[in-house]
Parts: C-alpha cells; sequence; structure tokens
C-alpha cells in the first residue's frame, strides 16, 4: 500500500504560513492539547464527523442510512448525538446540504503534489510553495518526509510549521528538504507550558537549539493569549531568543483570535477558552512596544497579521 | 402654455423632410444644422472646457438614446409624456402627434425590422430584452466608434477641411457625384462644429459682461472664449486648445468612447509643461475639469479612457498623461470615465503602482487589459496584422476594435441559459409557455447526454445565424439611411474612398454577438451529465419537474445540484464543460463570416447587468439557480460558486481561448485590507495571473459587511464604487437583485 497522511484541509493562497503565495496542506491529529488551539479539528489522529446544524434542511437523509441510532427524527427536525456516533460517515457522504461532513481524508503524496503543483507559477513569482501543518507534521512523520521530498523534486519551496514534538532523528531527517522551520514557542516555563498544551517544553526547546545549530532556516512563531501566556517573563523570554538565536529569519507574534471556538461544538466538544475574546489592536501594540523594549528594538520581531 | 416645446425636434423633423429624397450625406448634414448647436446647453460656472449636451427627443446619432433610438430616432415615449404632462394648445399639439405618425415608419430601426427577412421576424419577435424572455434580441445602435483624433489634433479645423477639399477636387475630376456629396456634407458638418464653437464662445462673451462672475473665474472664461476661436481658424498648439477641441468634437460627433488619450494629448501636455505654459497642477486641474465632464455626460457604459500599452509612438509623453490621468480618476470620484489601461511587461512599472492605488482605494478604475495577451489574441481573432492589433482599444463593456479602422457593434444578445431551458423543453419557453425555439424532442428523447449536447448546439446555432444575418442587414440599412459625417471623416479610408463608413467607407467592418449566462449554461450541463446520466440520482422526468416548480419543496436536491462542480475551481470536470460551451459559441459565431459580408463576426462575453435583467425571465436551472435570479457575469463564475481560492479561480479564468471572440471580462472582489496589508503579495498574484495567460481583470474594492450595510443604511454608502460588470455604479443607485448579486459575489 502506498503511504498516506490523514488531511484535515488544503488551502490554496495561503499568506500567513511562511513567505510568499503558500499552499498549506493541515494534517490531521496533535501531540498537544492547547487550550487556546483554534484548529480543534486537528487534534485527534482519526477521521472525525463534523455536524454544523445551522446548515441542516432537516431531509433526514442521515437518519436512513444511520445503523447506530445517532442521527433522530424529532417531530421533524434532525438531532444528531455525537456519543452514539460510531464514525461510519454514511451519514456525511448522504448529506447534500453540507451540515455533515468528515473531517479527515487519507491522501496519497501524489495527489497532494497534483494539487500544490496547480499553483506553481504563484509560488515562483511570490518566493512562496508548500507549507505542512496540523495538526503536527511531524507526527506523521513518514508521510511528512515524503511530501517534502517529493516537492523538493519538482522545485517547490517547503515549510514545516511544527509544535517541536518529535525526536531528533526525525528532525535531522527532515532538514535537508525543508527550506523554512515555522517552530512554535508556546510559553517558557516548563509548568505552564504543561498546564495549557498538555506537555513540558524541555524536549521542544533542546530541538529549536538542535535545528538552530544545524543549520536549518527558523522563523520562530508565538501565539499569545491576553491573561494567559502573555507573562512577562515569557515576552522577556521571546526576546531573549532574538538575542541567542541572531540567524532566526523572524520571530512572529501571532495573537489569539476566537474564530475557532464554534468549530468545537461541531466536533461535539466544548471549547476549552470561553472567556477569551479575539485579541484587540490596543493589546497587540502593548506586546509589540513591550517586546521591542526587552530586545532593544530587534527587528527580528514583528507582528503576524 | 409653453410654445418653445419640441422647436429644435419640429424643426428637425421639418429639414428631414425637406431633404428626404437628398443625397443621405446632405439630408444629414442638413439635419445636423438643426440639431448643433440648438441641443448643447450652457458651461457651468466651474467648467474649464466648453460642452454640455441636452437629452435629445428627436435627432440623428450613431449610438442609441433608448432601446430603438438610433440613427434617425423619435424618442415616442418621452415626446408622448411631455404632451401628457405639458400645457400645450392644440396648433403645436397637433404639429407634435404628426411628428411622430412621420417617425413611426422612418426612423432607422424601424426600417431596419421592416427589412428582416421572414426567417427574422420568426425567431426574433420582440426588441424588449430587458423586460420580456427570450433567447436571442436585437439591438439597434453603433456603438464603440473609436475615432481617429490624433488626426483631428494634428490637423485641426482648416486642415481638416483643406484635405476634404483636396479629395473633393480628386473625385471631382474623376465625375463621382455621390463622393462629391458625400465631400459637401463632410464640409457641411464641420462647419456646424465651427458654428457650435462660436456659439459657445458667444455665450461666454455674455457670461463674462455679467455681474455674477468673479475675477478668476472671469479670466478662465475669457481663455475659453480665446481659445473656442482660435481652434476654429487654426490647428490647436496648446494642450488646452487641444482638450476643447476633443471635447466638443467627440459631442457633435456622438462618439462616447475616446480611445488612446493618452498618445494624442501626450505630446500637448509635455510641450506645454516644458515651456512653462502649463504648470503639472494646471494641468492636473484641466484633466480633472475634463473627467468631471465625461461623468456629467452619463453615459454609464462608455466613457472609455485608454492609457498605456504598446505602440505608442510618445510613450514616454503618454505616460505622463496616463499618471495624471489616474491621478484625476482618484480625484474625481464619479463612476465614469471609464478609465482603462492597457500594460505590458516591460512598461514603465509606475503606471501599474499607481493603477493599484486607485483601485485599492475602492475606484474600480482603471481597469486593466494585458496586451502581451490581448495583441496576439486579437492578431488571431480578427485576422489582423500584428501592427493593427496592437492599436487595439476596448469599449463600451469590454468590446475590442481597432482604433479608427474597425467597428464591431454588438447588434445582438443571446441567452445561452435559456437556449439550454428551450431545449429541455422541446423549444418551448417555461416562463411564457410560448413556442421560441427548434423543438428536437423532449428531454426523455436525449438517453445520452451527448443527444442533448447536441440538441443544445443546433437550438444555439439557430439563432446565431440568424443574429449574424441581422447584424449585416443592420449595417446596410444603417449605411442607407445616413453617412455619419463626423464619425466617417475620422475613419481610416473614408475620405479616401468618398463613403460613409457604413456606405462602404470602413476598412474592417465586424460584428458581435453578447453572449450571457454562459457560465450558468455550462455548470447545469455539468450539473445534469453528473446527477442524471452519470450517476443516475435523478429522472430526466423528476429534473423537469423539479425545475418547473423552482424546487419548490426539493431542497435537497437543489442542493445536490449545487453540490455538481462548478467552474472556478479549477475543477477538471467543471472547467471543461465551460470550455465547451464556450469554444462552440465562439467558434459557430466566428464561422460566420463565411455566411455573410463581415470582416469579422465574433462573441463579446461583457456584461452590463444583463445577466440579473435576463436572469429575471430564466427560469430554475441545473445549477442550482431558483428562477429569476441573476445568472453568472461575463466570463465569471456564478456568484460565489468559486470556493477553491482566488488562485483556483484565477487558473480557471484563464482556461478559455482568448484568440476566438472579441472581448470578455473578468470581475474580481477584493478586501480592503488585502490591498493594504498584503499589497506584495497581491501584486503577486495579479502578476502570476497575467503571466498565465489573464487578459483583463476588473477589479472591485470593498470591505467585508460594507455592501450589507450600504443595503441597510444607503444613505451612509453613497462612496461604495463597484464593477457591476462592463460598468461601474455607485452601489446604493443599483436595483436589489442586482445589489444581490454583487453581494453575492466572493470576497478575496
Amino acid at each position: 500500500m502506498k503511504l498516506q497522511g490523514l488531511i484535515f484541509d488544503i488551502q490554496r493562497f495561503s499568506l500567513h504560513d511562511g513567505p510568499g503565495i503558500r499552499t498549506t496542506v493541515f494534517l490531521k491529529g496533535c501531540p498537544m492539547d492547547c487550550i487556546w488551539c483554534h484548529n480543534p479539528e486537528s487534534k485527534s489522529f482519526k477521521p472525525q464527523i463534523s455536524y454544523n446544524s445551522s446548515l441542516c434542511g432537516n431531509c433526514m437523509s442521515c437518519v436512513k442510512v444511520c445503523s447506530t441510532g445517532a442521527h433522530k427524527d424529532v417531530n421533524g427536525k434532525h438531532e444528531f448525538d455525537f456519543s452514539t456516533c460510531q464514525s461510519h460517515f454514511e451519514c456525511a457522504d448522504e448529506c447534500a446540504f453540507g451540515a455533515l461532513k468528515i473531517i479527515g481524508r487519507y491522501m496519497e503524496v501524489e495527489s497532494i503534489i497534483e494539487e500544490i503543483l496547480k499553483d506553481k507559477a504563484y509560488y515562483e513569482n511570490s518566493g512562496g510553495g508548500l507549507t505542512i501543518s496540523g495538526g503536527e507534521p511531524m507526527a506523521q512523520f513518514d508521510f511528512t518526509l515524503e511530501l517534502l521530498k517529493v516537492s523538493q523534486s519538482n522545485g517547490i519551496n517547503t515549510c514545516i510549521e511544527t509544535c517541536g514534538v518529535t525526536s531528533k532523528r526525525n528532525f535531522e531527517k527532515v532538514i535537508p528538504f525543508t527550506d523554512t522551520f515555522l517552530f512554535d514557542y508556546k510559553a517558557t516555563d516548563s509548568y505552564s507550558h504543561q498546564s495549557f498544551t498538555g506537555l513540558d517544553n524541555k524536549r521542544i526547546l533542546s530541538n529549536l537549539d538542535f535545528l538552530y545549530k544545524n543549520g536549518a532556516k527558523i522563523i520562530v512563531r508565538c501565539p499569545l493569549v491576553r491573561g494567559i501566556n502573555d507573562s512577562e517573563e515569557h515576552l522577556r523570554a521571546i526576546s531573549s531568543l532574538a538575542e541567542k538565536y541572531p540567524e532566526l529569519i523572524g520571530i512572529e507574534i501571532m495573537p489569539y483570535h476566537n474564530l475557532g471556538r464554534n468549530k468545537s461544538h461541531s466536533i461535539g466538544e466544548s471549547p476549552l477558552l470561553t472567556n477569551v475574546d479575539t485579541t484587540d489592536e490596543e493589546t497587540k501594540h502593548k506586546w509589540i512596544e513591550t517586546l521591542k523594549l526587552y530586545s532593544g528594538n530587534n527587528s527580528l520581531i514583528r507582528l503576524s497579521q | 402654455m409653453n410654445g418653445n416645446i419640441l422647436q429644435t425636434e419640429l424643426k428637425f423633423t421639418e429639414t428631414y423632410k425637406r431633404y428626404r429624397n437628398a443625397h443621405p450625406a446632405i439630408r444629414e448634414a442638413m439635419c445636423l444644422k438643426v440639431q448643433y448647436p440648438a441641443f448643447f446647453t450652457p458651461v457651468k460656472p466651474s467648467d474649464l472646457f466648453a460642452g454640455r449636451i441636452k437629452n435629445t427627443l428627436v435627432g440623428i446619432t450613431p449610438d442609441e438614446w433608448g432601446l430603438t433610438s438610433f440613427g434617425y430616432y423619435c424618442r415616442e415615449e418621452e415626446i408622448c409624456k411631455i404632451l401628457r404632462t405639458s400645457e400645450i394648445g392644440p396648433i403645436l399639439s397637433q404639429k407634435i402627434e404628426e411628428m411622430l405618425e412621420f417617425w413611426k415608419e422612418e426612423n432607422t430601426s424601424a426600417k431596419i425590422r421592416k427589412a428582416y427577412t421572414k426567417e427574422m421576424k420568426m425567431w426574433l419577435p420582440s426588441d424588449n430584452w430587458m423586460g420580456e424572455p427570450g433567447i436571442a434580441f436585437p439591438l439597434y445602435r453603433l456603438t464603440g466608434g473609436n475615432i481617429d483624433f490624433d488626426k483631428l489634433l494634428t490637423l485641426g479645423i482648416p486642415g481638416m477641411i483643406e484635405e476634404i477639399e483636396s479629395k473633393r477636387s480628386e473625385k471631382l475630376s474623376e465625375g463621382k457625384v455621390d463622393e462629391i456629396h458625400f465631400y459637401d456634407a463632410l464640409l457641411i458638418a464641420l462647419n456646424v462644429l465651427i458654428d457650435t464653437c462660436r456659439h459657445y464662445a458667444e455665450e461666454i462673451r455674455v457670461m463674462i459682461k455679467g455681474n455674477n462672475t468673479e475675477e478668476s473665474q472671469k479670466r478662465e472664461l475669457s481663455e475659453m472664449r480665446d481659445i473656442l476661436e482660435v481652434i476654429t481658424l487654426s490647428r490647436p498648439k496648446t494642450f488646452r486648445e487641444a482638450v476643447q477641441l476633443f471635447w466638443i468634437y467627440s459631442l457633435v460627433a456622438d462618439v462616447r468612447n475616446y480611445g488612446r488619450m493618452d498618445v494624442y494629448l501626450g505630446d500637448f501636455l509635455a510641450k506645454d509643461l516644458e515651456s512653462g505654459v502649463l504648470t503639472e497642477i494646471k494641468a492636473q486641474m484641466l484633466i480633472d475639469n475634463l473627467w468631471q465632464l465625461m461623468a456629467d455626460r452619463h453615459t454609464v457604459v462608455h466613457n472609455r479612457v485608454i492609457i498605456g500599452g504598446k505602440a505608442r509612438v510618445n510613450e514616454k509623453n503618454a505616460d505622463h498623461f496616463a499618471l495624471l490621468a489616474i491621478e484625476a480618476t482618484r480625484h474625481i470620484k464619479e463612476i465614469e470615465p471609464q478609465l482603462s489601461l492597457r500594460f505590458y511587461k516591460g512598461m514603465d512599472p509606475t503606471l501599474m503602482a499607481k493603477a493599484l492605488d486607485a483601485i485599492g482605494e475602492g475606484r474600480t478604475f482603471p481597469m486593466l487589459y494585458n496586451d502581451d495577451v490581448n495583441i496576439p489574441s486579437i492578431q488571431k481573432a480578427f485576422d489582423l496584422s500584428y501592427s493593427d492589433a496592437s492599436q487595439y482599444v476596448p469599449y463600451g463593456c469590454g468590446e475590442y476594435i481597432v482604433e479608427h479602422k474597425s467597428f464591431g457593434t454588438p447588434s445582438g444578445v443571446i441567452n445561452l441559459l435559456k437556449a439550454l431551458e428551450v431545449t429541455l423543453h422541446n423549444g418551448v419557453d417555461p416562463v411564457s409557455g410560448k413556442k421560441m425555439g427548434l423543438s428536437q424532442g423532449s428531454f426523455t428523447h436525449f438517453n445520452t447526454f451527448e443527444k442533448l449536447w447536441q440538441a443544445y448546439c443546433c437550438q444555439v446555432e439557430h439563432f446565431v445565424g440568424i443574429m449574424a444575418k441581422q447584424e449585416e442587414l443592420e449595417y446596410k440599412i444603417a449605411g442607407q439611411e445616413a453617412s455619419y459625417l463626423f464619425m466617417s471623416m475620422l475613419y481610416d479610408e473614408c475620405l479616401d474612398r468618398g463613403k460613409g463608413i457604413f456606405s462602404g467607407g470602413i476598412k474592417y467592418l465586424g460584428g458581435t454577438l453578447e453572449t450571457y449566462g454562459n457560465t450558468s449554461c455550462a455548470d447545469s450541463l455539468t450539473a445534469i451529465k453528473d446527477l442524471v446520466y452519470d450517476k443516475k440520482t435523478l429522472t430526466q422526468e423528476q429534473l423537469l419537474k423539479i425545475l418547473d416548480i423552482n424546487f419548490e419543496g426539493y431542497e435537497k436536491e437543489r442542493h445536490l445540484m449545487l453540490n455538481a462542480p462548478k467552474y472556478g475551481n479549477d475543477d477538471e470536470c467543471a472547467d471543461g464543460m465551460l470550455l465547451n460551451v464556450h469554444n462552440h459559441v465562439a467558434n459557430y459565431t466566428r464561422d460566420q463570416v463565411n455566411k455573410t459580408g463581415l470582416h469579422s463576426y465574433m462573441i463579446v462575453i461583457i456584461n452590463n447587468s444583463a445577466n440579473t435583467l435576463m436572469g429575471r425571465y430564466t427560469a430554475a436551472s441545473a445549477d442550482g439557480r431558483r428562477y429569476g435570479e441573476s445568472m453568472n457575469n461575463g466570463n465569471s463564475p456564478s456568484s460565489g460558486m468559486d470556493r477553491k481560492g482566488i488562485t483556483a479561480l484565477l487558473n480557471s479564468i484563464v482556461k478559455p481561448d482568448t484568440k476566438i471572440h472579441a472581448g470578455a471580462v473578468q470581475n474580481m472582489k477584493f478586501s480592503r485590507s488585502m490591498f493594504k496589508s498584503n499589497r506584495k503579495e497581491l501584486e503577486y498574484l495579479l502578476e502570476t495571473y497575467f503571466e498565465k495567460g489573464g487578459a483583463q481583470a476588473m477589479i472591485t474594492v470593498v470591505d467585508r459587511n460594507e455592501l450589507e450595510n450600504a443595503m441597510k443604511e444607503p444613505e451612509k454608502y453613497g462612496h461604495v464604487f463597484v464593477r457591476v460588470g462592463g460598468f461601474s455604479a455607485r452601489f446604493v443607485e443599483l436595483s436589489e437583485d442586482i445589489q444581490r448579486d454583487i453581494l453575492r459575489r466572493t470576497l478575496y
């Protein structure tokens, strides 16, 4: 059987995941469990059903094909029970309204490359290319490595967006095929990292160091959530990265937005952060000013759009 | 009681009657003498150039003043309204009634319709394309003429007179009577132009004497008066003289598209700036003022000014004018002139940069035309030399012709979705219930998709063939009726041949057919193929029934149709069907030159608001569109059906062959933040699109929610401009269904 990856989205004309015009391939499954995650449907390593009741046309086609009783016709109104669902997915195939969808498809490298190549001319003019994001690309290591290799052999610039959780060996293997690493830096002290993401950051920091010392081009990306991980200590640590790793391509501040909140409901989960709003302009400005102050105006640090 | 009402119209009619049997050129010249300067209105105090024209109810024009008002026209409806609403004595009233009666059969459109063959009368029963269902309708107009303003400004009026007189004596020695009449008429027409200049000069003289005029205005007015007198006596020497002559000529000629303005005004501008006659600021002021005059002409779909591009002899000077032109478009926030930038790889990049600034501000102008694609395409499509093709200009909604060499008025519209709909109903229109097209058997008879496709093709071909002959006939009658003197004297070869433009004078007489609903038709065919023939999800009877009852109770099935592949997503299947539809109608239309005497006959995939207007009378379609909703716009996907991102959209729209049609418009809608925050990526995006074969782009820039809010509180959003199709508009001034169509278009 050919190598397959579990993909939950392919987004063309991505402008914020590396340089130029890019196509971002989102891999499903992540070892972390960040409380601010804006792609909650990317966490699980399995395909899953998503249900958006506002699109439902109450045609009951799903009720007819479901053998588990998760779909019910309640007086002409459709109801769906996530806990009963056994992920057979027949319902999603039947749903004409797009209310029920399967999140996560298994795809071969070849068919992904075909999709990526459609925009090659745009990458070439803009310095863009492919970004493999997630979930966590390194968690589907063999597939990611293969996709990088084939992309590179097709003359396509490559980026990986990673949370940094994998073995050094794996990173070592992808370095020759990765033009840029987008490396997440989420919290500074190990305890808070553990509590925000479910994992401590020792291995992550040492991987960052490893990549840097092996000549990888890296953009460090720092998701900031007001009142959660925007402590003085963390901002100081971000600033000091610029000094510690002067050859970084950039340090991007990524202010939290809550557009992913509703996505949790559509996969039958509750959002973890319910009381935090999308970052306001004033806060963004304050963060940048603070970082400038701490870093002595280091030009590596910038706000991501 | 008002005794002055319609006096000029009555006098015009009397003159026409007196010269009814004279040579048509002479008759026209005598009529023009009545028409001008009578139909000019006074300059406004802020004007820096003379020339404002009023709505004329009886007259002669190559262009249109209403659905069938062109050539010799009489706008009956408007006149009847005056009769109803004004206090008019019985004698005048009777005279007006007589005038209406006279023009009923004597107007040019009526003569064309009268000359229709039996076949045309049968299949083109109505001219009311905006208000009735139909597959094809004729249009009555000779629109899009782009005359040789460069020649006019180089020779001036005296030089033109000299040239005509010299041609006249040539033909006189050869004893060519017909041609002599033509030249005599041209000379009379030039005298009409001179009279018009003098009329304004005199009027301004009176204005200056008046007490209400400020000193600074008096200075401007005196200069204007002097210029009006000077241009009757010698060729223009300054920028301001050149603009004045250009403007007043375009009005008497009723030419509404201005061609390569940077070429014919660039040198005048450079010379005056160099010699100090003009400062940059004053030059900008003059251009701004001209822009306002154009805006006040309210042509809606015309007023094209072309700047930039290859094959400009004075590129540097022209570029300078072009930059001021873009700046004027940023200052004068109106829907006209329709500034259009031709560009090519290697052109001064400041032009494109400034153009994108203006577009990013939401001006919708300039529209962008890619010479690297268009020149070779036009060369092939029109069968012309490279050098002729390099002088192409877009006019109106986006049709191409070669400046002062060719003509290509769209004399018909065809609704491809309606052609499919009538084919599915065995020749009957489901909206009116009337027989409208060829009966080729019911839908159930087409047991393969191929058979349905063939029947659709036959239906379209049947109408295209008729439309081509109609165009030829329209030119013939129009040419018998008049010489269109002001246009003819500045169209190549007419002077040499001594003939009016449509009486054998023009070099390349071509025609065009506007196609509508191209994508809606292709997407419908894709859905039918997918759901009925391939997957067999629906039977033919089911599909027809669902469409006939406008999806009522079949929302699930409508969604199945909506989910079928759609053009605009870089999808092979859907884009392939669009290419089939495109290639078929474009090639078949282009082949009609073999059956007519036209130099070219091609489709144009332009759009005014016809996608909405004709959509109102088009039944529910298999692409999921409901009865009465807008069809797709131009070469664009159906609104909102492009879901794979902007690169996928652009990849789709570069697929249709550009070498087999005479113009296609590409509308795109971007957010303001895309232009502001991602300007560099946006530039790369457009650059790549154009490299990949993008011919054209019409770009609307608006904020998310801006249009929704504008529908709720129109009074606050007068500043929001959108590109409808072939024209721009203030969003709040559009009808609700057009607004909804624009709202539904994907915002990138």
